[in-house]
């Protein structure tokens, strides 16, 4: 055997041994495929379902809020908006800048997202942004071969009425902040879109509203994209519940427009069951800018507005209510027996106490006041002289009664209790003994008291019901209320409407106007209230009293009014104070007036009227 | 020397001389790569699909030419293919064009080259030559070891400053097997894998870069980068898996039709099969290229010159170096260095390189009967 063939046997072997080992390679990635594949391949399978299918939590449509008359004022409309879903995709930064050559993505915005992106797992979708127009839904729609993990989506979204006059009682709904989350481990706030109730009506009956989460079986591809989706019947969500407020949209509306630039609250309520058909606080704002997401400029402009829109006046704003109070300390004296209604007081413009002297609004003088003409005429001698009779302390007594000094049941958050001031109060506010000069004050319903346009209201109904001490409510639900007895002297209530009635219906009376309802034989009651803002010092008074016009917005004096109708069978007590509205009362008056009329007319009283006529 | 007819002459004669078994099975194993890069895009003819059936066609028509050229002219060929081909790799060192972070391309105004791939062949062709050459005697001498290292370790040094660890490798170990091969002592073998076992971990040290080392430490450790790189291979992993044994049916793959496991239409073109056909599918694939490999070494060991045994035996294992390297990887028994699976995954450099050495494979068997002198060669 030559060198050479030994060589070639070497090789033959040499090579034998190489292809034994690639049989062995083989040998050994073929019993690694049987693990994966025979031993194992039932938890690969399982895991590449998982891959595969996905659930998706469905979100319910929110219930709606929708006023006596049938009007959704709390409604739902298609939103198209942007997510991603940050586990899909390998650069975030470059996603986002690509993104924001479609729209408009701000610093503050992104750094909202990236806090999200961490704050979540990464397979939780994060919203980028909402609201986009369609144009904007279509462009990125086409684009999203090139983004992977990214998720446009149309979804709902809430809608308030633009002119914004139910703001503050519909409140406003957002995303869920950490404090929510916290407390509530519902997976439905985990979801981007998802918006809880923040404030108002809103947040009141938040869970009613929600709904309940439904969820739907999709194959999802690697990129987040939803390939294919199986939908089950018994899976579907159930959305939230309507909730049905006391209020009349149409009147409430009509009342924002009377306001026009006023600031201020007004209040219409129903003397029999408390319902409120208007709630309003002036100027409001646009409930959906806080949907959308508030802008610093909108908070800005907001803030830096003297009338405040979003203070909700008319149940959390305190106010002097001035001669409207004069109803308490009347009332006040003649339960308590200390007021004789035909006693007389003679008014000769002004009270001197000690050194102090108290003015009458009218500095002539009124003449021999008796109590139903100290009331049409508002006379604040006689009060003085009255109140120096009775003391604080029976005078608070019947405020509480009437419904000052106090907070109701309505739902929503921010009512002011008002003030009923006291000697006790004095002591631990002021550090100073209560006087008879501060009762003065008090009798005139100025000095310490405070009270909100709803309970200036709650007093007018109580005093037009008679019976029972009415409270109001918002929210429909629960059937009218057991109110209380009101407990109060019917002949004293009799004299007390009366003098109301003067004020509205007699000439010389400071809301006198002729065939004030405008219905056949439909009359009305109340008072009028001029609330000071700014004292008036000795010297302003020397030279003149300035005329209000004269005077910068703040410091004139704020109008007020409550009042009720038809008097005789009394079906709506009223409210309204116009801030700084100058001029006396007569703004609040005509707006009242005017409410009470629509509140009458679609009652049905314009009916009524008109057969009156036809026969 | 007597010579048939039909042995030689002509075009005629020498197609009938081919063993044709060869070109089947390749032609079947890239069809079926054609079937599954159909399925990887999702049943899109042209997203790749089509183009790897036209590269198949021009790549058999390419090995068919090669076949029938004198082998002699290959013989020739050897070093001059070598020079050439170390001189490329220079160029790209200097010239290239980076993509990805590895400058692996030269841009030649008409086309971009990888003369990392073209180096493959050469490499196996030059050690083929010196062994040829080399008197028997000197075979376990210094010069015929040393000489050897020297012409593996030129290309593979440079190759793996691109940086590209898979094809570094893809020189290195075939050079290796033809040393073995060429008869080399089994002692001189011995220490040399002792001297590996020192040398690896340093290589690892200073060899690698950063992205390597850490593809490596993936490997070993999956739960290190649950969404990086291991996501490739775990998401492998589940579509391999859940095939079970025979499979979800063609074009029904779950985890191909979703994206989730990606390159798998290149590199990673074996989870579709996986996944598709099951173990079944798979032990069918690997007997494919068992009886490509098979076929090879037969006609080897037929070969009457040193030249031609070398030759084929090294274009064989560099054949099945792709084809283990890559089961490995995507079976997750090796890290990912991105080494496609041959005349399956899609790519038109490798199919063609691979092709090339098939064509050397049967000019070789055409031509085996003409004499190629020994001593002639550049070196020696």
């Amino acid at each position: 055997m030559s060198d050479r063939e030994k060589l070639n046997k070497e090789f033959s072997r040499r090579a034998l041994v190489l292809g034994g080992g690639g049989m062995t390679l083989f040998g050994i990635i073929g019993a690694r495929l049987h693990n994966l594949q025979v031993v194992h391949g039932q938890d690969y399978r399982t895991l590449s379902e998982n891959n595969q299918f996905n659930f998706q939590i469905i979100v319910p449509d929110r219930g709606r809020i929708i006023d006596r008359n049938g009007f959704a004022l709390a409604t739902n409309r298609m939103d198209y908006r942007l997510m991603i879903v940050p586990e899909r995709i390998e650069n975030i930064d470059l996603t986002l800048r690509h993104l924001s050559t479609f729209l408009d993505i701000g610093e503050r915005q992104s750094q909202r997202i990236q806090r999200d992106i961490k704050r979540n797992r990464g397979f939780v979708p994060v919203l980028i942004e909402d609201h986009l127009t369609w144009e904007q839904f279509a462009a990125l729609n086409l684009n999203l071969p090139d983004l992977p993990g990214v998720i446009p989506q149309s979804g709902q979204t809430r809608q308030y009425p633009p002119d914004g006059e139910f703001s503050h009682i519909l409140g406003y709904v957002g995303k869920p902040g950490p404090k929510a989350l916290e407390e509530d481990d519902n997976p439905l706030l985990r979801q981007p879109t998802f918006q809880i109730g923040k404030t108002g009506v809103e947040a009141v009956v938040d869970k009613r509203l929600r709904g309940e989460r439904g969820r739907l079986k999709v194959e999802v591809n690697a990129l987040g994209r939803i390939v294919r989706e199986f939908p089950n019947e018994s899976d579907a969500a159930r959305p939230g519940e309507d909730v049905y407020l006391t209020i009349d949209s149409k009147l409430q509306t009509q009342t924002a427009k009377a306001f026009g630039e006023e600031s201020g609250g007004a209040v219409v309520m129903d003397v029999q069951t408390g319902e409120l058909r208007v709630l309003l606080s002036m100027p409001t704002f646009d409930a959906n800018l806080f949907v959308s997401g508030l802008t610093q400029a909108d908070m800005d402009r907001m803030n830096a507005d003297e009338k405040r829109p979003q203070f909700n006046k008319v149940i959390g704003g305190g106010y002097p209510p001035a001669s409207t109070f004069k109803m308490v300390v009347a009332m006040a004296g003649l339960e308590n027996g200390l007021i004789n209604p035909n006693e007389s007081v003679f008014c000769k413009g002004k009270v001197q106490l000690g050194p102090r002297t108290f003015h009458c609004w009218k500095r002539r003088g009124h003449g021999r006041m008796d109590m139903r003409n100290a009331v049409k005429h508002s006379c604040d001698s006689y009060f003085y002289t009255m109140a120096e009779r009775i003391g604080i302390d029976r005078i608070k007594q019947m405020g509480l009664r009437m419904g000052l000094g106090q907070t109701f049941d309505i739902g929503i958050e921010g009512q002011s209790p008002g003030l009923l001031p006291d000697d006790e109060w004095k002591r631990n506010h002021l550090n100073d003994a209560w006087r008879t000069g501060d009762s003065f004050n008090a009798s005139i319903g100025q000095g310490f008291v405070l009270a909100t346009p709803l309970q200036l209201a709650v007093m007018a109904a109580r005093l037009a019901n008679g019976k029972y001490a009415v409270t109001p409510h918002l929210i429909v639900g629960g059937g009218v209320p057991d109110f209380d007895l009101l407990k109060v002297n019917p002949e004293h209530l009799g004299h007390m409407q009366s003098a109301m009635y003067a004020v509205c219906e007699e000439p010389g009376g400071t809301a006198y106007r002729p065939n004030s309802m405008g219905f056949e034989g439909v009359k009305m009651a109340g008072k009028t209230g001029t609330g000071q803002v700014k004292g008036i010092s000795a010297a302003e008074r020397a030279v003149r009293v300035r005329r209000n016009e004269e005077l910068p917005w703040k410091f004139r004096d704020h109008s007020i009014f409550v009042g009720y109708a038809p008097f005789d069978n009394p079906r709506f007590a009223a409210s309204c104070i116009v801030e700084h509205g100058g001029s006396g009362a007569r703004k609040a008056a005509d707006m009242v007036r005017g409410m009470l009329r629509s509140a009458l007319a679609s009652d049905g009283y314009e009916t009524r009227a008109n057969l009156t006529e036809d026969m | 020397m007597i010579t048939r007819r039909s042995e030689y002459g002509g075009l005629r004669g020498k197609l009938f001389e081919i063993d044709w078994l060869l070109p089947t099975l390749i032609f079947m194993t890239g069809l079926l790569g054609v079937a599954m890069i159909y399925a990887s895009t999702k049943g899109v003819w042209d997203a790749g699909a089509q183009q790897h059936l036209t590269r198949l066609i021009m790549g058999l028509s390419l090995m068919i030419l090669i076949a029938v050229i004198d082998f002699r002219f290959w013989f020739g060929m050897a070093y001059p293919a070598y020079l050439a081909s170390l001189l490329l790799l220079i160029g790209v060192e200097v010239f290239g064009v980076s993509v990805n972070g590895s400058q692996r391309w030269l841009d030649i105004y008409v086309t971009r080259i990888q003369p990392s791939e073209i180096m493959k062949l050469a490499v196996v062709l030059a050690l083929a030559r010196f062994y040829h050459d080399l008197p028997d005697w000197r075979i376990s001498k210094p010069t015929g070891v040393l000489g050897a290292l020297i012409i593996i370790a030129l290309p593979a040094l440079l190759v793996l400053r691109q940086p590209d660890l898979g094809t570094t490798l893809l020189i290195i170990a075939p050079g290796l097997m033809i040393i073995f091969l060429a008869g080399v002592r089994w002692r001189i073998i011995g220490s040399g894998l002792i001297a590996a076992a020192i040398a690896v971990p340093l290589f690892y040290k200073f060899g690698l870069k950063d992205y390597q080392r850490e593809r490596i430490w993936t490997f070993l450790d999956p739960s290190r980068d649950p969404s990086g790189a291991s996501y490739h291979i775990t998401q492998s992993k589940i579509a391999l898996g859940s095939g079970g044994v025979n499979g979800k049916g063609f074009m029904k793959g779950t985890q191909a039709n979703l994206d989730y496991v990606p390159e798998n239409r290149t590199d990673f073109i074996f989870t579709v099969i996986g996944e598709q056909f099951g173990l079944l599918g798979g032990i069918g694939m690997m007997a494919l290229y068992m009886g490509i490999a098979a076929i090879c070494m037969i006609i080897a060991a037929r070969m009457k010159n040193v030249f031609s045994k070398l030759m084929i035996a090294g274009i064989t294992a560099t054949f099945m170096l792709y084809v283990y390297i890559n089961l490995a990887m995507v079976t997750g028994l090796a890290p990912v260095v991105g080494v496609p699976l041959p005349l399956i995954s899609y790519g038109g450099t490798v199919m063609l390189v691979v092709l090339a050495g098939f064509g050397l494979i049967l000019s070789a068997h055409v031509h085996r009967n003409s004499d190629l002198p020994r001593g002639a060669g550049l070196l020696l």
